[in-house]
């Protein structure tokens, strides 16, 4: 969807519920699989997705685009019903395809060897939340700095300097464990 | 909270197809539960409606009174016999 178009079906919706229903048809599917990724169970990931564009459907009337994607707002509530229902569990599993992972073993610069990229693994696991949040939305979800900036609540430029120390952060730790 | 990563192989399929997901897209029941939602939110507190609050008074009032009588009858009741015991002078 166009950003033009985005925003047409956004005034629309909020002048009236009942046409909310392209922007539904549009962001569904990937709101739907960064849920599941989270959760990794598809009827749950149903729920939390149909209450994400319902929560979204209620705030609709104060949003405000700033120039930002309408998509990462959606990002943002997601990740607060996540959180939500990450909040009763003791551990969480997060599923990550071959290639989101070799964006962040790039980026981190470890040579394309198992032991190092299982090292990185554990790193990213022992991070905390705030930054593993960092690195999920940015290399996982693959959003933009503005995206995960607009989703955390913090400026682009915020945002890039948070991964940027957390991606030295990695590095160090692997330096450091070589 | 600990969090596990765990990364699906290269060229494994998908777990959920566009298909699959797309089972789960229901615009329709959206839009319900939006509009009961909103019925909700905007639903006025019983204490804010006049007539409901007389309502409610009434029937608190009344539940009062007659746990009232039925204690009284019951004290009434129980003091009635020894009375009678009571031996004459």
């Amino acid at each position: 969807m166009d950003a033009q178009l985005e925003q047409q079906a956004i005034v629309a919706a909020q002048a009236d519920p009942a046409r909310f229903a392209p922007l539904y048809e549009h962001y569904f599917t990937i709101i739907f699989r960064f849920i599941h990724r989270r959760t990794g169970h598809r009827e749950l990931t149903a729920d939390l997705t149909q209450q994400v564009f319902l929560k979204a459907m209620l705030a609709l009337p104060r949003y405000t685009s700033r120039g930002l994607p309408f998509r990462a707002w959606l990002y943002r509530i997601a990740l607060n019903e996540v959180r939500m229902y990450w909040r009763k569990k003791k551990e969480v599993n997060m599923e990550i395809s071959a290639i989101e992972w070799r964006g962040l073993v790039q980026e981190v610069g470890v040579e394309g060897h198992g032991d190092e990229e299982q090292r990185l693994l554990r790193i990213l696991s022992r991070l905390g939340e705030d930054r593993q949040r960092l690195i999920e939305l940015r290399y996982f979800d693959g959003l933009s700095f503005a995206e995960v900036g607009q989703v955390l609540g913090i400026g682009e430029d915020a945002a890039k300097m948070r991964t940027h120390r957390v991606l030295k952060a990695m590095r160090d730790q692997l330096g450091a464990k070589a | 909270m600990k969090k596990n990563y765990r990364i699906t192989p290269e060229g494994a399929p998908e777990r959920l197809t566009d298909a699959e997901i797309a089972q789960h897209r229901d615009p329709q029941k959206l839009l319900y539960n939006y509009q009961r939602a909103r019925m909700l939110l905007h639903r006025r507190p019983l204490y804010k409606d006049p007539k409901a609050f007389l309502a409610l008074l009434l029937i608190v009032l009344i539940t009062i009174l007659v746990v009232e009588a039925r204690e009284r009858k019951r004290n009434e009741a129980r003091q009635a016999p020894s009375r009678i015991e009571q031996p004459a002078p």
